[in-house]
Formats: C-alpha cells, structure tokens, sequence
C-alpha cells in the first residue's frame, strides 16, 4: 500500500517492529496496521475455521481480520496499537506461516462449506477423530505468556450528563453542555475527537467546558446500574496502561455513530476488501492509498466522494457499482448501476479483480483494492442495554434506536443523537447532537 | 475458494444463514446460535445488519419481526485483570443488571394461528427437559403432544449453562442419573444426527477448607462404589494436569477424568428436531396463561394462542415452574436464582478439564472452540426470574479466576450473560405425580443441572408414563417429600 508522498503523518519517527521474527519499517504512533498495510504485508491472519486468509477491513475495531498477537498478547487490534519500536508482533492461527498455512486446505476440500452440526454425526471413530481435530484446529490466540503487571484500580467518576462518542453528535452535544454550564463526561475510542470530520477538512477543536472530562482512546462497554445509580463502563489506555472507569452520570448521552457491515458477495472476504470507512481513514488520517486500481461498490453519497478522493490521490478508479441507482452525472468515468457478483484473487491471497452485473451484462475490471462504501450500521448496543427500544427500520434498512425528536428513547435518562439513529449527513448529525444536549440542559436546569 | 461471508470473525457463509432459515429458523437469536454468527471476537458488530437482512430477503418475515439480538456487555474486548480491579461491595445484593426488560407483552414473533384444540399430553416449557420427554414419549410411540415453549429454543437455561457434564455427584440417585446421561450423549449425534462435541477432558474439584475437603473425599469414596473413578490428588498433582494453575491454598482435589464438557444447544435442537419429525407439535413464542381445573384434574391448558383440552400436562419450565404452578393455584417449594456466566476469546486449547473451587463456587473450562467458560455464584443473589448481566460479577469471577490462572490476566472477556437456576430446598429435583392435582406431572427443580440430567431423566420419565410400570425416582423426588420431610440433601452444588 502507497503512503501518499506529503502528509502530516510522514513526520513521525521512523522505527522498526518485528512480524514474525522479520523486521518491518513504521512510523511511530502510527496504527500497527498501517505500518504493515504500508510495508507490503497482505496477510495479517488466517481465519478461525476454513483458514481464509485475514487482513484489515473496519479500520475502528469493529470486524476482527486485523488482530494480532502483540508482545505475547493474543488477539489485539492492530488497528488500534500505536506501533512502538521495536513491537513483537506474530501472525495468528496458521501453520507453518500465515502465506503459506497448510491448514488452508480446509477451505478448498470444503467448496460448499463444511457444516459442523451434522458432519459425521454419529459415524464411529469419524466422529471422535473430528472432534479431537476440531478442538485442535479451534481458538485464535494462544495464552498470553505471563500473568500481567498489576493494574492500576478502576476509578469512579460521577457527573450529570455521559457522553459516549466524540464525533459530529458527541462533539457537539459536549460544546452545547459547556455553553450551558452542564459538567459531562465524554469517552471517545479513537485517539482524537472529531470522527468523520476527521475525513474532512480538518479536525474541529472541541471548547472543553468547566466541570468537564474528556477521555480518548477510552471506550464504553457497558450501561450498567447498582445501588448507587447507573454508570457507564469505559476501558481506556491511559500512558500508565489500561484502565477501567466508572461513570455514574444523570442523564446518558449516546452518539457512538455506527460500524461498517460487510457486504455479501464472493470472496467479501479477501485481504485488499475494505470498508468504505477504512479507506477514508487510512487516506485522510494516515496518508494510506488502499489501492492503485481501485473498485467501489455500495450506495450513497461518500460513495461517490471517496472515489472522487482516490482520483485526487492519483489512483485509478476501475468502477463504482452503485447498488441502489443511476450513477449522478458527475459521478467518476466508470460508474454504473449493478449488482456485486465476486472478488477475484491471487494465490497469494488478495484482491485482483472485481466481477458485477449491469444490465444483466457480466463484467470483470483488474483491481488491487475493492472499497464497499454502504452507510453505517447504527450502533445501538449500549442504548439497548439502557432500556431503549431498537427495531428494524425498512427505510434506513438498518436497525435503528426508536426516539423522539429530542432524542429521547424508551430507557429513562437514555438519550440518543447522530447516526445511531441511521445514517444522517454531519451536519445533521451535529445538530441532533446540540438539540439533544440542549434539552436535557433544559431538563437539568 | 470461493464464499460469501456474513460473519468473517467466525467463517459464517450466506449458505450457513440460507441452511438456518431452512430448517425453520426466523427469529435473529435462533440464527445466531445455529450457525454461530456474531459470537465471534466482533460480536456482531459488521455482521448483525447484514444477517438481518439477508432473513428479510428469504423469509416471509415482517421488518417489525426482526429483532436484533441481545447486546451482551462487554461491547469491546476487555481483559480479565481490569475487570479484577472492580471493588465489590459484598455487603450488598448484586443489582437487576442489563439489559433492562422492555416490557413487551407479546413476542414479535407469535405465531397467529390457534394452537388447540386437544392433545393428550402437553408440555410446558421447551428446555432441554420437555423436549427430551417429548422425543421419548415420541419413539415410544406416544405422539399426541404438544410442547409449549414461551421464547425461542434455548432461550431458557437449557441455552444459557456451561455444558458441563459430570459424574461426581454426593447421592446415589443423581450418580446414576448423570452416568446414564452421559452415556445418551455418546450415542447422540447417531440417533439425532447433529453433534454435540462431547469432550471427556475430567473435572477438577479444588477444595480450599477442611469442610469441603472432606466432602470431596467422602464423594470420592461414594463414586468409586459406583465405578466412577474419581480420585482424591495432591494439589502437585493436579498441577500436573493443569500446569498453569495456582494452587495455593488448596487442601486437596477430586478428579475424574470421565467428566467433561458439550455444547449444549444441539440437544435441543436434536430433540425438537426428532420431536417434529414424529408428529409431536413443538409451539415456540406461546405462553402458558392459565388452566382449567375441574375436579382434581386438569382439563384444558390457557395459552396465549387458545386452549387446549388434555389428558396430562407435564411442567418442565425449569425456573419458570413456579409461577406456571401458581397459575394452577400450585405452590412449589423451589425459586429461581440468578446465575450470571461468560465468555472469553477463543484460545488454542490449553485446558482440560473443567475446573471448580467448590468453596467460592468459582467453575471455568475451555470449549470446543476455545474460549474460557465460566462463572461462579454469588452469595448475595436474591431469589427471582432475573436474567441481566451486571458488572459486580465479572468483577467477582475475574478476580477468582485470575487468583486461579493468573496467565489468564491479559485474556479478554467477549461477552456475559445469566440463566436462572431453578433451586430447590433440598438441592434436588421435583418429580411425578402432583398431590391434589393427579394429572400434572412434574419435572423440574434441577438446581443448574437440569441440563446433564435432561436424556437420562427423560428416558426414565417417558417410560414411567407409557408403560405406567412403577420407578422409584418418581415416588423419592415426588413433591410430598417436603411436607412428609423426608429430604436428601445434594451437597455437590457448583455456585
């Protein structure tokens, strides 16, 4: 994968990691994936059951093709560990390496798949001896070396309104608080604010209010309740290590946006498949060109930008399949309404071309990169968990949290803002955020 | 080779989700458990939406029917160690837990359709325990039955146990049992054709204080009368089957290396799916609401989709059998009890045996697929129907669990969930005929190990009910125990 020749990224410290006893060149600070994505490496991993080649797709923990074991601990997203020199990393779950995993077979002895329910069920010795492989060829990582150092305790925090996500909602709603004189506590996942602003221009600088807290890298896993009040669970990475933290708050603002689905096609699955998301990341943020002949698929208007990003970072734009509709007139050279039918692949395990449908013509166009560009699928998780309703929105063809305008939602003290509701644009976005913070101020007051 | 992937974390194919539905499948919950989508390391985070609607396009399912499935804390993959690091406030009683009820009052998926009107026999609850009865009535040749199952398959306990399987029991009724039901098992996936991974890798009994240690040898000495060859070692020797393990504090251990672990949910779905291959009606998302009782007798069964009029009604609700029987103005002695449990990433398989520390009720093992399985009780659990995760728990178990296998610091938790034990006074289950309501037959009390006794106990109960011969189970577990005090206490209670 190309770094882009200027970018802000590029002034980091070069050092090296070592992958698998070899040593591999990297940025510091950079997300490990990108410093192997950037060196040349295709194959992160072989997959649980058929031993598919791995590589990233989400870029934003969400999928699990990128983990790694990293100095000795199975099983970390490589898209979220900043490489540190010198860094151990060692691929998973192939035998004898991830290129050429022997175990690989499984996936071509078993064309249809191979259902584990009813495969020699009941057949003598066949089924003892399947089990006894079976257990063998299971699990990912291996346990981790050593117990770990000692960590430090889980603190506890108590503020009046828990923020969870700091993109165009989060962001905003924490500025509406602080104008307001309303002490939040925010817990984003990536390292900075801003989500796909990000992506844009450039980040926006977050006014932090008095009485206020704002943790990146720190993630919340959990909207629990105990004697005291409900609280937030958030795992963080702190300089001093991880850290969990409780936050009891009053009202719980959540605008944790959305994850990339994957898109159901042959060979979704190919190392060189990433998600729409994924690409805007590694272009914008860290000046990582997915591919130099590249095919997008999918719907939407960041389908179209993205290509229109691709052709700004001097690669080829092999085709945009659009899957709902009629290309717009000023969409890119290639573009066409069809259907995705298959990935093509290298031995070697990663995307050469693109087979779709238009007209009920089959096409087949080389590329180095498929990007599948559909919107988010609205992360509904920790609403759920708080007592909000969440159903099946036809028209967002998504699930969805049920709320009023005020982002209000069937959990008491359960609030809801920006794409958890179903894709929105930024914009939109931002002011469900500000309206939604406005109100519990309002409720708060 | 070629494949469309839904669920990349766990290689679930769109023919995987096709074959699901196939078989009947329409409900998101009951895709999941069947071809394993979601429970990978991204919990359903880049494969919900597409399984979701992958159903709408196959089936003839309405949107407002499509349901996601339970969002399980931890969202993100957390280790072991930061949960240790929780306090606990022991004095007090662990909360209600996430997520919170809906309070919907009807399932999305409810069939429209009368369920009536008449069936001789029917089952109340669709568990692990009604449906193995109803397969051996079935192969008996008894097919008028009707099972009434108020969620989804395994949406009770019967989906929500460790799976595991053991011998080492502190009565001999229960020894026998758990024997024979191990034996079912072996011979399952050949009469059912679906396997059930039954991995025979022992259990390891630790004992921390004089009391338990003494419990375990007198266990010991009692299994050995009925060939279960359990053995009573030196903690040195059991770290030679567990060599991770920390043994510090331990007096002594009882192991046996014919215990094991199984995937608990293909019985269920085996059982329903012989159930309906002979003829007997198998009716998910129907509640029980009510019965028509005339002269000590039970005449028809109120359900949400109608009733039925019936010869016999057997109550097999587990922890739910209670309620059911008050609707029959039934008071049983036995209450349900949250039992919270969870799971880690999967590993290379490193563990064998499933092991318990009887004192704390502290239980982990690694399953087929790899992951670390466990739980442990909590001494501070009310009594109630109460199925939410909470914090204080993994809190509890990771520090426990950590204290145990302290290597298994930095192993990350990937989900947690609870099942309710169905606890009676004397730790044993209630069976047989009902004092004053001679048609209801009960088959619950299971103390969270309904699910290793269901193929034994279900065998024995469907013959007692076809060929009316007599079986002792039926008069020494039957609900007069409890008011004529003659009880038998089981101490080998994990939890």
């Amino acid at each position: 994968m190309r770094r882009l020749r200027s970018h802000p990224s590029l002034s980091a410290r070069p050092i090296t990691l070592e992958l698998d006893g070899r040593t591999v060149p990297a940025l510091e600070g950079e997300p490990v994936a990108c410093a192997l994505l950037a060196a040349g490496e295709r194959v992160f991993a072989r997959s649980v059951k058929y031993h598919r080649p791995r590589a990233p797709y989400c870029m934003s923990a969400a999928c699990s093709q990128c983990l790694m074991r990293v100095d000795g601990i199975p099983n970390l997203y490589t898209c979220q560990v900043p490489a540190r020199a010198g860094m151990r990393l060692e691929r998973q779950n192939a035998y004898p390496t991830a290129k050429v995993d022997i175990f690989g077979a499984i996936d071509f002895l078993f064309p249809r798949g191979l259902d584990h329910h009813e495969m020699f069920a009941g057949v003598p010795v066949a089924e003892q001896v399947m089990a006894k492989v079976a257990r063998h060829l299971a699990g990912l990582g291996l346990l981790p070396e050593r117990a770990p150092p000692e960590r430090a305790p889980a603190e506890t925090l108590t503020t009046r309104v828990a923020i969870v996500g700091g993109g165009a909602a989060g962001s905003n709603a924490a500025e509406t608080l602080a104008r307001r004189g309303v002490p939040y506590f925010l817990c984003e996942r990536d390292e900075v604010l801003g989500g796909r602003l990000l992506l844009g221009a450039g980040a926006p600088v977050l006014a932090v209010g008095a009485n206020a807290r704002v943790r990146t890298r720190a993630s919340a896993f959990g909207l629990y309740a105990d004697q005291a009040g409900r609280y937030l669970a958030v795992v963080g990475v702190t300089p001093e290590g991880p850290r969990l933290t409780k936050v009891y708050a009053e009202r719980f603002l959540l605008a944790p946006g959305g994850h990339a689905s994957v898109l159901p096609f042959e060979n979704n699955d190919l190392p060189g498949v990433y998600s729409g998301k994924a690409a805007g990341v590694l272009l914008a943020r860290h000046g990582l060109v997915a591919g130099e002949q590249v095919a997008l698929v999918g719907h939407g208007g960041d389908l179209y930008a993205l290509a229109r990003q691709f052709e700004a970072a001097g690669s080829k734009v092999v085709a945009v399949v659009d899957l709902r509709g009629v290309p717009p007139a000023d969409a890119p050279e290639h573009a066409c309404h069809g259907t995705v039918l298959k990935a093509f692949g290298h031995a070697k395990g990663r995307v050469s071309g693109l087979g779709f449908q238009v007209s009920g013509k089959q096409r087949k166009v080389p590329c180095d990169a498929i990007i599948v560009c559909l919107p988010s699928s609205p992360s509904f998780e920790l609403a759920r968990q708080g007592g909000a309703r969440v159903s099946w929105s036809a028209g967002m063809d998504s699930f969805v949290v049920e709320a009023d305008a005020e982002g209000r939602t069937s959990g008491s003290g359960v609030f809801v803002a920006g794409d958890v509701l179903g894709e929105r644009s930024a914009e939109a976005a931002a002011a469900s955020g500000q309206r939604t913070a406005d109100f519990i101020a309002s409720e708060l007051a | 080779m070629s494949k469309s992937l839904l669920c990349p974390c766990e290689d679930v194919t769109v023919e995987d989700v096709q074959a699901a539905v196939a078989k009947g499948y329409r409900d998101i919950e009951s895709i999941k458990r069947y071809t394993g989508f979601g429970t990978g390391i991204c919990q359903g985070k880049q494969c919900l939406h597409a399984v979701a609607r992958e159903l709408l396009r196959l089936a003839p399912v309405e949107p407002a029917a499509v349901l996601p499935f339970t969002p399980r804390p931890p969202l993100v993959p957390t280790e072991l160690s930061l949960f240790a690091s929780v306090p606990v406030d022991e004095s007090q009683p662990p909360a209600v837990g996430v997520p919170l009820a809906l309070g919907l009052t009807q399932h999305a998926l409810r069939p429209e359709a009368p369920v009536g009107p008449r069936a001789k026999i029917v089952i109340i609850g669709g568990g692990v325990m009604g449906l193995a009865l109803a397969h051996n009535l079935a192969k008996r040749g008894e097919t008028d039955v009707v099972v009434l199952e108020k969620g989804y398959l395994c949406a009770g306990a019967s989906g929500r146990n460790g799976g595991g399987v053991r011998m080492q029991w502190g009565t001999r009724s229960n020894i026998e049992l758990a024997k024979r039901s191990i034996e079912l098992m072996k011979q399952f996936a050949g009469e059912m054709g679906i396997n059930v991974w039954l991995r025979q890798g022992g259990y390891l009994f630790l004992a921390k204080n004089a009391e338990i240690a003494k419990r375990l040898e007198r266990g010991a000495a009692l299994h050995n009368q009925y060939d279960v060859p359990t053995r009573i070692l030196s903690p040195g020797e059991a770290r030679d089957i567990v060599p991770e393990l920390s043994l510090q504090g331990v007096q002594l251990c009882a192991y046996n290396k014919d215990d094991g672990v199984i995937f608990p949910w293909p019985f269920v779905w085996g059982y329903a799916q012989s159930c309906q291959k002979r003829g007997v009606r198998v009716e998910t998302f129907t509640q029980v609401t009510g019965f028509e009782v005339h002269a000590g007798l039970i005449r028809k069964v109120k359900t949400d989709r109608g009733d039925i009029a019936c010869d016999q009604v057997v109550l097999a609700s587990g922890a739910w059998s209670p309620e059911v029987a008050r609707l029959a103005s039934i008071t049983l002695p036995n209450a349900p009890y949250r039992h919270e449990i969870l799971s880690t990433e999967p590993l290379k398989p490193f563990l064998g045996p499933l092991v318990s520390v009887l004192d704390s009720g502290l239980y982990f093992s690694q399953s087929m697929r790899g992951e670390i399985v466990g739980g442990m009780g909590d001494p501070r659990e009310p009594a109630g129907l109460n199925m939410g995760s909470t914090l204080r728990f993994v809190a509890r178990f990771a520090r426990a669990l950590t204290e145990q296998l302290p290597r298994l610091g930095q192993v990350k938790v990937l989900r947690q969930w609870a099942g309710c034990y169905d606890v009676t006074p004397d730790n044993n289950p209630i069976l047989g005929r009902t004092p004053g309501l001679d048609n209801l037959l009960q088959m619950s009390g299971f103390v969270g190990h309904g699910f290793m006794m269901a193929p034994a106990v279900a065998e024995r109960m469907a013959e007692w009910m076809v060929r009316s011969t007599s079986d002792e189970l039926f008069s020494r577990f039957n609900l007069d125990r409890f008011w004529t005090g003659k009880l038998e206490h089981e101490d080998m209670i994990i939890g």
